[in-house]
Parts: C-alpha cells; sequence; structure tokens
C-alpha cells in the first residue's frame, strides 16, 4: 500500500515537472523571438556542416517609426545578401539577378520561425528545457526542440541567460548526432542602429517580384499520400529546375519548422535506385519508379523522405504526364 | 565471540560466505575491516601479488575523498545522465559512417558542380584515345581498352547524378525564400498589418 503511494506520489510529482519543464522551456523561446524582434544587434556566427565552416554577419534593428531593418550576408565566396526592410525581403545572389519578395521572413540558416510565433509549433514537437551551459563567454541555457514522432530531425538551442539571445544551435539526429551547427562568434546590443542598418534605411531595394500564388490544387497530376503529422501543403506549382532546365511539378510543405519539397517528373529512365545524398541537415532523395522521379529535398531523415517518396500516387482523372 | 567474528572475516576471504549479513557486519566494525583488509593482504604476499608501493591505508584515503566529494542533490538526474551518454556511445559507433559518407558525398556533390565545365573538356581527350590507339597498334590489354569507357561512363553518370541532385538542393532554398512571401497573412498577427500597396512595381520573376 505505501510503495503504491510512493508511486502515484512521484508519478504526479514527476508529470508537474515535466509540465513546468515544458512551460519553462516554451517561456525561454518566446523570450528569444521577442528579442530577435526587438533588439538592434550586431552579431557574427558560423554555420558548420560537412567539415566546413561558413561565416555570416548578421545585423538588426527597428528604427524611430517601428519598423524593423535586417542585414544578413554570407561572408565567403560570392556575395549573398539578404536585406529586410520591414516587409520587404530583397535577395542578391550569385544565381539570379537581384529582387525583393514581400514577407516578414528572412530565409537563412536560422529558421524563421524562432522570431515569430514559435508556439505554433507545439503541434508537432516538444519543448525541454535542459540546463545550462557556457557558450560565448556567457551564461546559457539549453533548449531541446524534439519531435514527437520519429519522422523529424530535433534542434538544441543554447540562449543567453540574460538577453534570451540564440547563441547556439544545433541540428541533431535522435541518434544524437549532429548533423549541422550554428555558433555565434559576437554579440553585441546598441541603443541606436547599427552602422550598416543606417546605410540600409536610405537605400532602395529591388523591385518587388510577383510571386504567383501557386496552382490550384485539381490541376496538379500528382498527389502525396502520406506526409509526417503538422506538414502542411504551403504551395504548389509548375515550374522549371535552373540548373537542368527539367520540367517538373512542385510542392511545398512546411511544419512551421522545417520545409519540404516534392518534385515529380517524367524522366527518361524507366527504373532508377534511390538516391540520398546530405548537405548539412538538408537532405537531397531521388527515385524513379517506372518512368516517374520524385525527389524530396528537405532537413528531414532519409526513412521520412523515402516515405514521403513512396506515397506519391497519380491523382485519379489525371493523364500521365 | 570476537574469535568467532574474526572466523567470519575468514571466510569470507576465503570466498566461503555464510549469511549475507556477515558482509554487512564486517563493513559496520571498523577492527572487522581492518582484519579484513589484513587478511586480504596476507593472502595477496602469500600468492605474490603485492604491488610495488604498498598503500595499507587506501580505504581510509578512499573514505576521506569521498567524505570530501560535494554532496549531489539531484541523485536521480545524474543516473539519467550518464544513460544517455552510454547510449549515446552505442548509438555513435554505428551511424557515424553512414553521415560520413554522406557529407563526404555532400562535399563532392559542391565539387562536381563547380568542375562541371572542366571536366566535360577533360572527358572528350580520353574517348578519342581509345579510338585511335587500335589504329597505331600499341599492344594494350584488351581489359584496359573495355575499362576505359566503362570508367568514363561512370564518372559522367556521377558528375550528371551530382548535378540533378545540387538542382534540386538549389532550387529548394530558392522556393522556400519565395513562398515565404505567398503567406505574409500569418505574420500580419504578430507584425502591424500592411496594405499591398499597388505603389510597389510588380515585376515578373527574374530568368
Amino acid at each position: 500500500m505505501r510503495t503504491l503511494i510512493c508511486v502515484l506520489l512521484l508519478s504526479t510529482g514527476f508529470s508537474t515537472i515535466a509540465a513546468e519543464v515544458e512551460q519553462q522551456a516554451s517561456t525561454w523561446l518566446n523570450a528569444l523571438s521577442q528579442s530577435l524582434k526587438t533588439r538592434n544587434f550586431s552579431t557574427s556566427f558560423v554555420v558548420i556542416k560537412n567539415n566546413h565552416a561558413e561565416p555570416y554577419h548578421w545585423f538588426h534593428g527597428v528604427d524611430d517609426t517601428g519598423k524593423e531593418l535586417e542585414i544578413l550576408s554570407l561572408l565567403n565566396g560570392p556575395r549573398r545578401d539578404v536585406l529586410r526592410k520591414d516587409g520587404v525581403v530583397s535577395y542578391i545572389e550569385p544565381e539570379l539577378p537581384p529582387y525583393s519578395v514581400e514577407t516578414y521572413q528572412v530565409s537563412g540558416p536560422i529558421p524563421s520561425i524562432f522570431s515569430g510565433d514559435i508556439s505554433s509549433l507545439e503541434k508537432s514537437y516538444n519543448f525541454i528545457s535542459l540546463g545550462k551551459s557556457r557558450v560565448l563567454g556567457r551564461p546559457a541555457q539549453i533548449i531541446r526542440i524534439v519531435s514527437k514522432d520519429k519522422n523529424r530531425f530535433g534542434y538544441r538551442l543554447w540562449l543567453d541567460q540574460e538577453s534570451n539571445m540564440l547563441l547556439k544551435m544545433s541540428v541533431i539526429t535522435r541518434e544524437g548526432i549532429v548533423l549541422e551547427q550554428v555558433q555565434f562568434t559576437h554579440l553585441e546590443f546598441s541603443k541606436d542602429l547599427p552602422e550598416p542598418l543606417k546605410q540600409l534605411q536610405v537605400t532602395d531595394l529591388p523591385h518587388v517580384v510577383d510571386v504567383p500564388k501557386g496552382i490550384i490544387d485539381s490541376d496538379l497530376q500528382w498527389k502525396v499520400n502520406w506526409l509526417p503529422s503538422g506538414f502542411e501543403n504551403v504551395r504548389s506549382n509548375y515550374h522549371r529546375l535552373s540548373i537542368t532546365k527539367q520540367a517538373t511539378e512542385f510542392m511545398l510543405f512546411s511544419d512551421g519548422l522545417v520545409d519540404v519539397s516534392v518534385y515529380i517528373n517524367k524522366s527518361p529512365v524507366n527504373q532508377r535506385e534511390p538516391e540520398f545524398v546530405m548537405n548539412g541537415a538538408t537532405g537531397v532523395y531521388s527515385q524513379v519508379v517506372k518512368g516517374v522521379e520524385v525527389s524530396i529535398v528537405g532537413k528531414i531523415p532519409s526513412m521520412t523522405a523515402q516515405a514521403i517518396a513512396d506515397s506519391v500516387s497519380l491523382l485519379s482523372g489525371a493523364k500521365r504526364p | 565471540m570476537s574469535e568467532n567474528k574474526f572466523e567470519t572475516v575468514s571466510s569470507c576471504v576465503d570466498n566461503y560466505i555464510q549469511q549475507d549479513e556477515s558482509f554487512d557486519e564486517i563493513i559496520k566494525d571498523s577492527e572487522l575491516s581492518d582484519t579484513w583488509g589484513r587478511y586480504q593482504l596476507m593472502g595477496d604476499i602469500m600468492r605474490n601479488d603485492v604491488p610495488q608501493t604498498l598503500q595499507l591505508d587506501l580505504s581510509a584515503k578512499i573514505a576521506a575523498a569521498i567524505d570530501n566529494e560535494p554532496t549531489v542533490l539531484a541523485p536521480k538526474n545524474t543516473v539519467k545522465k550518464q544513460n544517455s551518454f552510454k547510449a549515446r556511445i552505442v548509438s555513435f559507433v554505428k551511424p557515424l559512417g553512414q553521415v560520413a559518407i554522406a557529407a563526404s558525398a555532400a562535399g563532392l556533390m559542391v565539387l562536381g558542380v563547380q568542375q562541371n565545365n572542366v571536366v566535360q573538356t577533360d572527358e572528350v581527350a580520353p574517348i578519342q584515345n581509345i579510338q585511335t590507339s587500335p589504329f597505331i597498334g600499341i599492344a594494350e590489354p584488351v581489359s584496359f581498352n573495355y575499362q576505359q569507357p566503362s570508367k568514363m561512363s561512370q564518372k559522367q553518370a556521377y558528375i550528371e547524378q551530382q548535378r540533378r541532385l545540387q538542382a534540386l538542393l538549389l532550387d529548394h532554398k530558392q522556393q522556400i525564400k519565395l513562398t515565404a512571401a505567398t503567406n505574409s497573412e500569418v505574420n500580419e498577427v504578430v507584425e502591424p498589418a500592411i496594405e499591398t500597396t499597388p505603389e510597389h512595381k510588380v515585376e515578373s520573376l527574374p530568368k
């Protein structure tokens, strides 16, 4: 009887502790998002993947009228800059002439959801507070973002205890292997806008491109029947890949944190063994079955990519391309 | 009585354990523990098993060290940490090779595309060699002629594969950038709402 009471007490104790830890973790994440949105900062960080490091500069600030300004630039190799003035984001890249997009999200190594509504991830992920550590010479709080199922990678964040800023981030497999890391090497807050952002204020951004909203679902010939829970279709269209000029049916899915692209097109070969390569945490999976090439790209394990690819089927009534 | 106790110690040393309690007794009683130690030492000496530097008061030292150890207030956690650490080592061993292969493939992936042009010009020459060499009449092992084209096509297939996968990776990144725009409505909840003003000049996608 006594043991039973003990067990009961322990289990209720644990569940309240677990809930508290989760509560604490989401408070930390909300504080992170607040810092990323409202503070003026100049930072440097490196992205470590495939045994090499890519250095970045990242500036963020809020001007007198409450508009956010942001610059993210890759420091090695050809210029890759992302400039943001409130709701317009411009990309300067070697592949394309500069262009702008109407959005609040900057697409870079740090998931844009971190400066958005992180609590929306709670459908598919658990937040766990892991304890303390020291990163960038500062006391840091470790937060884990763990997938509720086996189909996704996990994230580990190190947040500055003082400012709640991101100090380090890693993408980790369920087996505990680190695939990709972001390590901040410099972090500075200022009262005024950082100098590069003052220059950005007076710079004109390239023209905004018109992004077609994507074709309606009924125009698609293929259907993805399985995705991990929480993934929703963000966009579908029919376009050509810029390198190979291959025309392909395209669907983009997102669970808020991870984006997964599905490409379906006709292939000159009838059958091809599945291929899977990784660039950091981003996997590219491709296979040809009965003359149809299905490719999956995203930060997901190969098993998940394969399951998604295998679930693709022809919509009834649609003609084979 | 005390004689009897020492007997218990002796039998324990000789692995003739009578009762589990006798161990507890020995551990509790400092005199008996000392006796235990001495008996073991005797045994060691008889077996010629003594280290060169004898530390007779090892147990006392360890006890002192344990006393000096800071008290751990959350023993449950430490056990968990140890377990996860162990589990990690085990799991590390298996898939590391896979990742290493994947990582090197990705490294090659970039190389493959960057050197694409160079490789393409290179590949012309060896093919000509194969065609001309029989005319010149150089004695070559038959297998050589066979290997060369298959090697080339393998390499070419590899380059083709890298190009294909690289194209997908690049397009994926590109599509994410453009997609951010289409669900900007979501952000209006967090941010002050913007109106899609017609002042913005709308252009088609750069080609």
